[in-house]
């Protein structure tokens, strides 16, 4: 999921899914506390409501 | 999109699958067993087997977090739902789960107060909203899930969320492989590592596999390039004569896992002595309940629970696939009697499992021709 903003206070982000093909318009509001610090434009890898991992391009 | 398309890419499929092609040997038969339920699931809906020459078969390993669980936890899980004020929530593959006398969903049918909730701190927003009623979320999965269930267990305690408990079923990827390792039923060449365990856990529990085992683990994503370059590079370690665990999932699993994850399970959790694994039996030290200090949030202490052991129904060999000794289509009942929409065995159940996917995708028998 694509980060679009944050409420770093309470530890969460409003995130869009990104489905086959593009964004699917789902949104959803994410934990971040695990992965932190996010910005706007990050990918998560966003399980049971909660980011596991910011996705990293390949070196 | 990114870090999707990219791994698509059907040129490129083709690419590593002629690769792969001239990395075997010819008279030798690979047997590469992919541990999680969600690498099983886009082999099949991806096509992936079709790709690889016939002497390089995988097989399907325990890696699926519904289909472990015993029917007798259900059967507990369906006790609580039918306590007299008791809002009981799950994840929706777990609501179909067959128990020894119907499903949750049954359960609902019934009248119990059973909802499907996406993420545990769904749960605990049930329970704030619900002061009055007791709020049980029934937790499953492996190390990747438990993370979200620890999260929402430190914020209940936080904020004192009184109505709320968890009955934990989490379990770990390790004692099963070990336990599948050491098992005689069972010969197999390499493992594809579980790329979301990963994720939290990192690489380095899987290291006792070639340390102990001679075996090679290669942890990979799931996109369906992800899983040919996985088989790649397992082909190249066993031409080699080596064995270690690679990383090809390198974009969201690092070598040490997530340190903050593994600390908040940490803090929540300790390992049972013991934990019953669906058609795996009692494996020691593989399942997690709450520490003492969140014993004021655990189910299994604020509810009274059958806890009795319930045997697999006869017909279902939900076991021998988990193991990865037979196919699914090789089961009695499968595809017949026991179908996603009326499963018998739990492997039928969520899109993870094994059976599931040879029925969603067609695979009702070997079709593959010699490459």
């Amino acid at each position: 999921m694509r980060v679009l903003a944050l409420d770093a206070q309470r530890g969460l982000a409003l995130c869009a899914a990104d489905g086959d093909g593009g964004s699917d318009g789902a949104h959803a509001t994410v934990e971040v506390a695990l992965v932190a610090p996010v910005a706007p434009g990050d990918a998560l890898l966003v399980h049971a409501g909660v980011a596991l991992a910011r996705l990293q391009a390949a070196p | 999109m990114r870090f999707v398309d990219e791994f698509r890419d059907a040129e490129l499929g083709r690419a590593v699958a002629t690769e792969i092609l001239a990395a075997v040997e010819p008279g030798r038969h690979y047997k590469l067993m992919e541990v999680c339920g969600g690498h099983t699931h886009s082999i099949y809906k991806y096509g992936v087997d079709d790709l690889l020459p016939r002497n390089v078969e995988l097989v399907h390993g325990p890696g699926c977090p519904v289909c472990v669980i015993p029917m007798g936890r259900v059967d507990d899980g369906i006790a609580i739902a039918r306590e007299p004020g008791v809002i009981f929530t799950c994840f929706g593959d777990m609501m179909r789960v067959p128990g020894s006398e119907g499903s949750l969903l049954e359960a609902k049918a019934a009248g119990a107060d059973v909802r499907m909730v996406y993420s545990p701190l769904d749960a605990l927003r049930i329970a704030k909203a619900n002061p009055e009623r007791e709020v049980v979320f029934f937790a499953i999965g492996f190390e990747t899930t438990a993370p979200s269930t620890a999260l929402t267990l430190k914020r209940a305690h936080a904020e004192g969320v009184r109505n709320f408990s968890c009955m934990c079923n989490h379990v770990t990827i390790v004692p099963p492989l070990r336990a599948l390792l050491d098992s005689p039923d069972l010969r197999l060449d390499g493992f594809i590592g579980p790329g979301h365990v990963s994720t939290v856990v990192g690489a380095r529990p899987f290291q006792f596999i070639p340390a102990d085992y001679g075996k090679p683990v290669v942890i990979a994503g799931f996109e369906p390039l992800d899983i040919l370059h996985a088989i790649r590079m397992l082909l190249a370690q066993l031409a080699e004569g080596r064995c270690a665990v690679e990383n090809q999932y390198t974009r969201v699993v690092p070598w040490e896992g997530n340190l903050r994850a593994l600390e908040a399970m940490a803090e929540v959790f300790e390992l049972r002595p013991h934990f019953e694994w669906r058609g795996l039996g009692f494996i020691s030290q593989s399942g997690l309940r709450l520490s003492d200090a969140y014993a004021d949030l655990d189910a299994e202490r604020r509810f009274a629970v059958p806890g009795v052991r319930v045997a697999d129904p006869k017909a279902c060999q939900c076991g021998e696939v988990l193991k990865g000794v037979i196919k699914p289509w090789e089961c009695k009942v499968f595809g017949t009697a026991c179908t996603p929409e009326r499963p018998i065995g739990t492997c039928m159940v969520s899109s993870e499992g094994a059976c599931a996917a040879y029925y969603n995708f067609g695979r009702f028998q070997r079709e593959r021709e010699a490459v």
